[in-house]
């Protein structure tokens, strides 16, 4: 027979539950339908990433790295093989960085599209939006295919550069995709923005302030949307940021629509900032890395911070390298961090919105976990 | 010659219900029994298809491809692996209830079916009051399927349970408040009477007002989309069907649609004018009336958000209540007074 249950009532969502965006746990107490106490448990997905990068040869540890964020494997790379060649003392080709900045932004692209697909889903509009999302990003993913070879984990950095050159031909085919992009965002806001309900559940939700986003830590859309203006891009410029014609976009509502909106105004800067890539960048050079490197740097305890703005907000990279192997490599991951503000968002709100907020935080718990 | 075959059908029906034989009769309602069980599996199983189908083409995805021609025997295979699993009873289930709570509220929605006419002469019944006993059996639903999501014993399921009883009062009254306006514009409880009062204009035209309001509270009390706050997936995982799994999960897929059928059928008889059509026989337009209606019900699925349940609750008693007040007044003054 059943037991009474005492309020409030303490629910488990997760680690199997259909909107938690992967293992992640939350402990919650509801009131009636209103969340009193919330907890957060992570580590579900723990594979000690760190501790791998230890016992790997520097560019082994590639396709881990690329693991940690599934929907900006590419990013993450590229994090990673900047700390490196930072270790190094590489210069970078010219070419070569322009080819990266179109392709992170084109890999960003891709993530904001995920995001707004899985935020829709959240809130119970059953994979319509979802679906359409997923297209569009697959057609990213296919170019992103024709410029590196493989459809997600990419594996494309090289120290120094790429593995290889753009294909002939990508120029247009990008224009191309960039000009249906720029006719599908404003379709997309018009068919969310209009719908009232959807309104109704995203404005007003886990509102966050700028002062608690800022003591939080809080990065990347997220922070943008509570009214600060930082972008790693913008702040402390990498490769041709600086050369190139964009605004950190930002909304002062601090609420669950304003970290939607914020990536809908990025997903417009984005294909604004590879169109501008692909004019001035220089047609002829090579893009291309050196061969991968079994020695590594010649250095003793060298550490190296990197710093780079990701779809999901600011990641970092401690690295102490070795020769041979890093020493230790501690990654700052967006995610966990703009994990912590859950319970602030949450407070108050209703057991529904709880998903909204997930949604519009954008999690993905291998990041968190690391 | 089929329409020509099942009239004789009907009137051979009909003339054994008439006959004072009781076992003339029985037999009658055997038969009734059997035609209503095929509409009831014809349609829950097609609306099954045609869901997957509709939504994936809304979702530019293919839906079922593999199973028969376009996947119409993709539903079959489903209900046979489901009948085939496990059926596990949670231990915090009160078995009784468990046993009893699904199974009861199919037997409640195939009796809200039983209940309507399909053509003049092709009815169980013909009740004088038979728009109340609609709605006294609907009034059923809710409390079967508290008792159902009570009885798992599972969090979720208390949350939808707590949930349905919320629903029902934000969505009953002005329900019930529409039921009265029919009622009066057709002067009488009577479900052929409703049809046959509308045989110059269909109450749809009469009380759009009333119409808006009965088609929002039926989605509510078919729990469809953008009120689904009881299965929401993406909060309640299935909400009160959680700990429901095969043969019950298969049940509880038929009750879904044996709910869109009434659902469908009632804005039929009571907005569309039921039966009444030209050429083609009566049961012909009723049918196709319903299948209309239900596909924009699916349809309304793949485009909206779900709302929160308790903006429902204001949205029942600040919009609802008052328009279908407004619906009643209205009626009244303009077509009655």
């Amino acid at each position: 027979m059943r037991v009474v249950i005492d309020v409030p009532v303490r629910i488990n969502v997760g680690p199997i539950h259909p909107s938690t965006h992967g293992v992640l746990r939350l402990v919650v107490d509801v009131e009636g339908d209103k969340i009193e106490n919330m907890e957060a448990h992570i580590g579900f997905l723990h594979r000690g990433v760190e501790k791998l990068l230890e016992n790997r040869m520097y560019m082994q540890a590639c396709p881990y790295m690329e693991k940690l964020d599934y929907f900006a494997p590419m990013s993450y790379d590229e994090l990673y093989v900047a700390a490196v060649e930072q270790a190094y003392g590489v210069e970078i080709k010219e070419k070569a960085m322009y080819v990266r900045t179109i392709l992170l932004e084109l890999q960003r692209i891709a993530s904001h599209l995920a995001s707004i697909g899985f935020l829709c889903n959240d809130i119970g509009q059953l994979f319509t939006a979802f679906m359409w999302s997923f297209k569009d990003r697959d057609m990213v993913l296919k170019l992103l295919e024709a410029a590196t070879g493989t459809r997600m984990f990419y594996v494309n950095m090289r120290i120094g550069g790429l593995v290889r050159d753009l294909p002939p031909g990508f120029e247009d085919s990008t224009i191309e995709l960039l000009d249906y992009l720029s006719k599908r965002i404003p379709m997309y806001e018009k068919y969310l923005e209009k719908n009232p309900v959807f309104m109704e559940r995203n404005k007003g939700i886990g509102i966050i302030s700028r002062d608690d986003a800022k003591n939080l830590g809080i990065t990347g859309p997220v922070l943008r949307g509570s009214g600060v203006s930082y972008d790693i891009r913008k702040n402390k410029p990498y490769y041709v940021y600086e050369k190139l014609n964009f605004r950190t976009q930002v909304r002062n509502e601090g609420d669950n629509f304003a970290r939607y909106k914020v990536r809908m105004l990025e997903l417009r800067e984005s294909i604004r900032i590879v169109r501008e890539a692909l004019k001035k960048m220089p047609s002829e050079g090579s893009a291309v890395g050196m061969p991968i490197r079994l020695i590594g740097p010649p250095v003793k305890n060298k550490i190296t911070i990197t710093e780079r703005e990701l779809p999901r907000g600011e990641c970092m990279i401690y690295l102490v390298a070795d020769p041979q192997r890093p020493y230790r490599a501690y990654i700052r991951s967006a995610n966990f961090i703009n994990l912590s503000a859950i319970e602030e968002m949450c407070k108050g709100q209703r057991f529904a919105d709880l998903f909204s907020i997930i949604g519009g935080l954008d999690m993905v718990i291998a990041d968190v976990d690391r | 010659m089929l329409i020509g075959s099942s009239y004789s059908l009907i009137s051979t029906f009909n003339s054994w219900l008439s006959s004072g034989n009781i076992l003339l009769n029985i037999a009658a309602l055997i038969a009734y029994g059997i035609f209503i069980s095929i509409i009831l599996s014809v349609y829950d199983y097609l609306f099954g298809w045609a869901e997957r189908k509709i939504i994936a083409k809304v979702q530019l995805r293919h839906g079922p491809t593999y199973v028969g021609k376009f996947g119409i025997l993709q539903n079959l295979a489903d209900v046979i692996k489901l009948l085939a699993k496990e059926h596990i009873v949670p231990d915090t289930a009160d078995k009784f209830l468990y046993a009893i709570g699904l199974p009861a509220m199919m037997a409640i929605s195939v009796l809200l079916v039983l209940v309507l006419p399909f053509s003049p002469y092709l009815q169980a019944t013909n009740l004088t009051l038979g728009l109340l006993f609609v709605l006294v059996l609907l009034s059923f639903m809710p409390l079967f399927m508290f008792v159902s999501a009570y009885s798992t014993g599972n969090k979720f399921a208390d949350i939808s349970a707590q949930r349905s009883v919320l629903m029902m009062l934000s969505y009953e009254l002005p329900m019930l408040i529409v039921f009265a306006s029919v009622a009066l514009l057709s002067k009488g409880f009577n479900i052929s009477g409703i049809i046959s009062a509308q045989s110059t204009t269909w109450f749809v035209w009469l009380m759009p007002i009333g119409f808006i309001v009965f088609f929002v509270t039926m989605l509510a009390e078919l729990e469809r989309p953008p009120f689904d706050f009881l299965e929401a997936d993406s909060e309640l995982i299935a909400g009160w069907l959680t700990d429901y799994s095969a043969p019950y999960y298969a049940l509880s897929l038929f009750l879904d649609y044996t709910r869109m059928l009434f659902g469908s059928l009632i804005m039929a008889i009571l907005f569309f004018g039921g039966w009444s059509g030209p050429f083609l026989p009566p049961i012909i337009w009723l049918l196709i009336k319903a299948v209309i209606i239900s596909l924009f019900i699916i349809i309304i699925r793949t485009t909206l958000v779900r709302m929160r349940i308790d903006r429902m609750l204001k949205f029942g008693w600040v919009w609802m209540l008052p328009l279908s007040l407004v619906n009643l007044i209205i009626t009244y003054m303009v077509f009655i007074h």
